[in-house]
């Protein structure tokens, strides 16, 4: 048993969340500007990702874009991992690889807490993300606690590179974002990644 | 049998190629300035595939980075591929994912052939290997290639290779039975030089 085994059923009956879904979730978050570069790479990435069609050509010309810009954005104040161990308790089935990672710790040769931030790739559609993504997210609530870096609320996002959902895990509660945000909006998106970092989203 | 289960011995002995190892191979072809914005954020992203440590991060900070300033540089009219299947010849283990391959066509949503360059993205296991274990399913793909393009009728003369884990790149050559491989690693920091045999690679004259 590992994260990529969990669905967002056996997700929500194995750590009884209780799930609430709304359309409106991130509507009021602002959007970011995006940097000159971010904007000239995706206009000619995003078209050569959707081409190639690959889960990995997604990651890499899309998703870690991204990423890097919300790291720049925090001015490197915050860590990003992709592809790591995240082994937090085998025994609820709470181990495997995550996609990628951001972490509110600037430390970037190994991770610490306090996790924020559980992006999982998908290749056809970002809501079949959804059930490893908050295994992710509760293994991150665990792994913080743990280390005495309690944050009230986890954050998550399933994306396809070209369509991106987010998540949000209070407790028990597991908010889940019915809106489909399309690349083309990735100030949007940024804005969104940008305001679970500042934990106000 | 896949492309992953070849060692360099075995993938040399099942095709029976005859390997030669010139050094420095590569390191007279003419270099490319990939121009400063390129640089310095190739600079961050080393740095930061550096720390995750992790072949995931190194292909998406660095190598899908050095390829797509490759394309660019060729004017789209060469196309790459990520993670793409790349079954040629089941019976003879050369069937399996590539890591990157790129072709001399210009068609983005298939491989077409001529494919001209595979690169190989060793796994990072924890222990420090080298480069080198990337060499053996590196030379398989390279004869599935040149097996492709034949059977596509589309033949290129050579076909080149790269084992790498972003900070530091291996290259052959392939040309019917002769492997090239030059033992020198190139380093991330000369990436105008990595840049200008890859250059030198699409123009067949590597």
């Amino acid at each position: 048993m590992a994260y990529s085994n969990f669905t967002l059923e056996t997700v929500r009956k194995t750590f009884q969340l209780e799930t609430f879904e709304a359309t409106d979730i991130s509507a009021d978050l602002a959007p970011v500007d995006l940097s000159a570069h971010l904007t000239t790479a995706l206009e000619k990435k995003v078209p050569l990702a959707i081409a190639i069609g690959t889960e990995k050509a997604s990651s890499e010309l899309i998703v870690t874009d991204v990423l890097v810009e919300l790291r720049e954005k925090f001015e490197n104040r915050i860590s990003f991992f992709s592809g790591i161990d995240f082994n937090v308790d085998p025994e609820s089935g709470l181990t495997g690889v995550c996609d990628f990672l951001v972490s509110l710790s600037p430390t970037q040769f190994h991770l610490e807490t306090p996790i924020i931030i559980l992006v999982e790739a998908k290749k056809d559609n970002p809501a079949l993300g959804f059930g490893q993504c908050v295994a992710e997210m509760i293994a991150a609530q665990r792994f913080n606690k743990e280390k005495g870096t309690d944050i009230p609320r986890i954050y998550g996002a399933a994306t396809t590179g070209t369509m991106w959902q987010f998540l949000k895990l209070e407790g028990n509660n597991l908010h889940i974002d019915r809106r489909v945000y399309s690349i083309e909006q990735c100030g949007k998106i940024l804005g969104i990644l940008s305001s679970m970092v500042e934990q106000k989203a | 049998m896949a492309y992953s289960d070849f060692t360099l011995e075995t993938a040399v002995e099942t095709f029976d190629l005859k390997i030669v190892e010139p050094m420095g191979f590569f390191s007279g072809l003419e270099t490319i300035d990939p121009g400063r914005n390129f640089t310095t954020h190739l600079a961050n992203r080393v740095q930061l595939a550096d720390a995750i440590n992790t072949d995931k991060a190194k292909s998406e900070l660095i190598i899908s980075h050095v390829i797509f300033e490759l394309q660019e540089h060729c004017d789209c009219r060469i196309s790459f591929f990520s993670g793409t299947d790349f079954d040629v010849d089941a019976e003879s283990g050369l069937d399996g994912v590539c890591d990157f391959l790129i072709s001399l066509s210009p068609t983005q949503l298939f491989i077409t052939a001529p494919v001209a360059i595979l690169v190989e993205v060793p796994p990072i296991s924890g222990k420090d290997e080298s480069i080198i274990i990337g060499l053996g399913p590196c030379v398989a793909k390279m004869v599935a290639a040149q097996r492709f393009n034949a059977k596509k009728g589309n033949e290129i003369s050579r076909i080149y290779g790269a084992t790498t884990k972003g900070t530091e790149w291996m290259f052959l050559q392939l040309e019917e039975q002769r492997l090239s491989v030059d033992l020198m690693p190139y380093p991330i920091a000369q990436c105008d030089k990595i840049l200008g045999i890859l250059a030198s690679m699409v123009k067949q004259k590597a």
